[in-house]
């Protein structure tokens, strides 16, 4: 499978009447936009808005980030299965909108939260704020069951990617990445003296606001799955996650994953590369002992030396991540970890309270109880409500001029357990 | 019915038959879940749930399955490493109440996608 | 007045130049001077700070009379108001080490001074403190004085001035346990993936995340028939005959006792209690079988369930004993029941 990643760098964002990248400045057509996203009639109105890196603009609650991209040649454009026809993802070319973002808000239930700051301590938290935000504010109309809800909100973040990516059609990319793996016989026969190294993705599937889809099928009804790196890559996974603001893997990561990026980096090299596995994360222990075997039994039906297991989300999830570790270790299989933490907002506690000593290597995405403070923004798109659910938090979060203390666990990828981010937690 | 469900959540009890009520917060609901763990019910879901966020929800539902003879020790590890970091997360902050009833609505939610999965066995 | 900050000491007996084991029962005093470390530390904050005097006491003073002697020392530091206070080093000396540490956590607790000491590994005052105070790794005896005075100088020229601690192993001291939340300059799935490759080529590796690192003790033969086995009842729990004989410490215990039972159906009040200073005593103290259930061994040897209840208890408090010391006690104590022929052991925690 090949898949060649055109990069179309953005370096200003502006709304105006037609969608267009020129010297860099990605426009969108906002009246066309709006119109677009309304031909689904549950939506009642759409706002839109950019925020810029540096500006004092604070964005809440967010549900989705997703990368603008459009389809050059192989495959289908837009999310296969989701918003297009089914159509194998992961080969052919594909030009993206780098360093552009299209950011859903909007809640389907009060609690959500989820911040980016596009400036100052909060910026520092957070991917999403060098990225140039679109910003689309959906509200629905009334009636609507707290599923079709979400699906609204999940699909319109999608088109409108797919809406403002066209943008890239006939752009010269200013690089372009090429990722291409053949069947893993192939590969392993050119380098039959590398370690074969396997991605096991775990990702959140329980349910509304918890789930995680592939090519538009709910991944809660899914054993684990094999997929090419490339698919990922290409749009074959998104999120319909809206929990778990730190941790949660965005539409933007899963195309942009960052272990799936960093594996292929040492391909040939250093490892021989064979895959990923797509893990649920069930809510029955049933599930994750069968979701456990299931990982490891692919891993050695492939002959993986190794497994690299990445986490999404805290709590139930942290039992699953140690049984595939567990499970592959005793196998002789040796596991790499990636995961985040709960230290106490004091950074005194012990970090998991399960523990495998079979987890010997271990990655950590930081506290997610690490208070961090945030001063008032000039400009909130968003829900301004969302912001006193966070605040909400203990007596004196909120303070008299709008500076808000909260934990990490709030901020959109502070967190990442798929290694996005460059936070972690060192033993003082 | 196998299974039991204990819930401080209203809006699973009115669904609901085989349901333990605990008229009390999450706390006392994994408490009681503890205490039957050690008389040897089976574990079948998940203490808590997959997010920090859903950790500050008043309503917790949790499902046990069968009585057996002896204690399962990978079920009371679940239960007590959960209850350690609940309240963990929970003990310095406020009650979350204006949300009561998105947090009822989701946590019956998770619960259904529980009960879908493989309860033929429980 | 000089704008140099200040600093006070401590020091036990020995290193306060007062004497010996002999002097070990001295109350606490301040001496408006230096003395001892004292002297050589100021010497190393290259005039940016000063020693305005030393606190002595004697390690046994302070651990049998601890509530009067920290009454002592805390008022005394109150007056004072040091910038930053120091501590030992105490290397590996147990009752100075707990000395030091119990003094460390009381100035950062209550006065909100920063605080330096100085430990060796095994020291158990270590755990008293560690995450309170800064704790300088040093050897286990007093041969190291010359190079942890330098390192437990630097860091209280930092906390005096205000300056952040930077990490453990830069700085040379213990780590307190914290979690520090930082940034890096990698992502994490490429130091994912750098860990993976080093771990696959055999190479060493640092977890960013260590699993706590449990003891895996092998679990003994079951008692073949229990109607002939003599038991003996064990508690990490503090209870004690009333009055204490021996002094047991209500934490951070130095030592158990050994107490005779052969004649007692139970553990009755007033004449047991527990000394333990780690939880709520009211239930205990009202039944203190609760906490060692002679009781009830009593009863299985009434019934022939067990053959006979071993003519003595043993007792220690677990609350900041070190494991350490605790495995000290474990293997002299392990080692009198079997000398005596005890076939099974009830141990009892809190």
């Amino acid at each position: 499978m090949k898949l060649e990643i055109g990069r179309i760098y953005i370096k200003d964002i502006q709304l105006g009447q037609e969608t267009s990248v020129k010297e860099g400045v990605l426009t969108v057509d906002k009246e066309g936009l709006i119109a677009k996203l309304k031909e689904d009639e549950r939506i009642k109105d759409v706002s839109l808005d950019v925020a810029k890196p540096g500006e004092k603009v604070r964005i809440i609650p967010v549900k989705d980030v997703i990368e603008p991209r459009v389809k050059i040649e192989g495959g289908n454009n837009g999310f296969p299965g989701v918003t297009s026809k089914q159509a194998q993802c992961g080969e052919g070319k594909t030009n993206v909108l780098y360093g552009a973002a299209v950011v859903t808000v909007g809640d389907v239930v009060g609690f959500q939260e989820g911040v980016i700051d596009m400036w100052g301590e909060g910026a520092k938290w957070t991917p999403f704020s060098k990225t140039y935000n679109l910003t689309v504010d959906i509200s629905v109309v009334d009636g609507l069951t707290p599923h079709a809800h979400e699906e609204t909100v999940r699909i319109a973040g999608l088109k409108a990617a797919e809406f403002v990516g066209l943008a890239g059609k006939d752009v010269t990319p200013d690089e372009v990445i090429t990722y291409e793996m053949g069947s893993i016989f192939e590969e392993t026969a050119k380098y039959p003296n590398l370690p074969k190294v396997l991605y096991a993705e775990m990702m959140i599937t329980q349910g509304l606001l918890h789930d995680t889809y592939i090519y538009g099928v709910n991944a809660q009804t899914i054993l684990p799955a094999l997929l090419h790196p490339n698919e990922e890559l290409d749009n074959a996974v998104i999120s319909g996650n809206c929990v778990a603001a730190c941790d949660k893997i965005t539409t933007y990561q899963h195309q942009n994953n960052s272990v799936i990026e960093d594996l292929y980096a040492q391909h040939g090299k250093e490892i021989n590369f064979l895959g990923c596995i797509m893990v649920p994360e069930h809510t029955t222990l049933a599930g994750k002992l069968r979701v456990s075997d299931y990982v490891l039994k692919l891993a050695k039906m492939l002959g993986a030396d190794a497994v690299v297991i990445s986490e999404e989300g805290y709590g139930n999830p942290d039992s699953d991540l140690l049984m595939i570790c567990k499970k592959c270790e005793k196998a002789g299989i040796i596991t790499q970890l990636i995961t985040d933490e709960c230290a106490g907002r004091d950074g005194m506690s012990q970090p998991l309270a399960d523990t495998a000593q079979e987890a010997v290597a271990v990655v950590s995405g930081g506290n997610v109880s690490h208070v961090v403070t945030l001063p008032p923004a000039d400009k909130i798109i968003g829900n301004a409500a969302a912001i006193a659910v966070l605040a909400g938090g203990w007596d004196g979060a909120l303070l008299e001029d709008g500076t808000l203390m909260c934990e990490l666990n709030a901020v959109i990828g502070s967190t990442s357990e798929i290694g996005f981010h460059n936070v972690t937690c060192r033993l003082y | 019915m196998k299974s039991i469900i204990i819930t401080n959540n209203p809006a699973v009890r009115e669904k609901y038959r085989n349901v333990l009520f605990i008229d009390g917060s999450v706390e006392d609901t994994l408490i009681k879940v503890r205490d039957m763990v050690y008389q040897g019910y089976e574990l079948v879901s998940h203490p808590l749930a997959a997010s920090i966020r859903m950790m500050y929800s008043p309503y917790r539902s949790v499902i046990l399955g069968r009585q057996e003879a002896k204690v399962d020790f990978l079920y009371a590890e679940i239960i007590e490493d959960s209850i350690i970091k609940y309240k963990r997360h929970t003990s310095h902050r406020k009650k979350d109440v204006t949300n009561s009833d998105d947090y009822q609505m989701i946590d019956l939610i998770l619960l259904e996608a529980a009960l879908s999965e493989q309860q033929i066995t429980w | 007045m000089s704008d140099k900050y200040k600093v006070l000491y401590y020091v036990n007996q020995f290193f306060g130049q007062v004497g010996g084991e002999d002097k070990a029962g001295m109350a606490p005093e301040y001496r408006g001077e230096k003395i001892g470390p004292a002297l050589g530390f100021e010497g190393l904050l290259n005039k940016n700070g000063e020693v305005v005097g030393t606190i002595i006491c004697g390690d046994n003073y302070f651990n049998e009379n601890k509530e009067k002697a920290l009454d002592f020392i805390l008022g005394t530091i109150k007056d004072i108001a040091p910038d930053v206070f120091v501590a030992g080093p105490a290397f590996n000396a147990g009752r100075y080490g707990v000395a030091c540490g119990e003094i460390s956590k009381a100035v950062a607790e209550k006065l909100n001074i920063p605080v330096v000491t100085g430990m060796y590994m095994e020291n158990p005052g270590l755990d008293i403190c560690k995450e309170v105070a800064y704790v300088v790794r040093t050897s286990d005896s007093a041969g190291g004085m010359r190079k942890a005075l330098p390192i437990m100088a630097q860091i209280a020229d930092k906390l005096a001035k205000g300056i952040e601690v930077g990490p453990p192993e830069e700085e040379g001291y213990i780590p307190r346990g914290m979690r520090k939340t930082i940034f890096v300059e990698k992502r994490g799935s490429q130091r994912a993936v750098e860990m993976l490759l080093a771990r696959l080529k055999g190479q060493p590796f640092t977890t960013e995340m260590p699993m706590p690192v449990f003891d895996i003790v092998e679990p003994a033969p079951a008692i073949k028939d229990l109607s002939k086995a003599t038991i003996a009842l064990c508690t990490s729990g503090g209870i004690v005959p009333e009055g204490n004989p021996d002094h047991i410490q209500s934490a951070s215990a130095q030592k158990w006792g050994k107490y005779d039972i052969a004649g007692r159906d139970a553990l009755n009040a007033p004449d047991f209690y527990t000394t333990h200073g780690g939880y709520d005593p009211v239930y205990a103290n009202e039944i203190p079988d609760r906490v060692a259930p002679l009781d009830i061994l009593r009863e299985f040897e009434k019934e022939g369930y067990i053959g006979k209840v071993y003519d003595f208890f043993y007792t220690t408090t677990g609350t900041g004993t070190s494991v350490s010391k605790a495995k000290e006690f474990g293997t002299q104590i392990g080692a009198e029941l079997k000398a005596a022929g005890v076939d099974g052991v009830i141990l009892t925690s809190t």
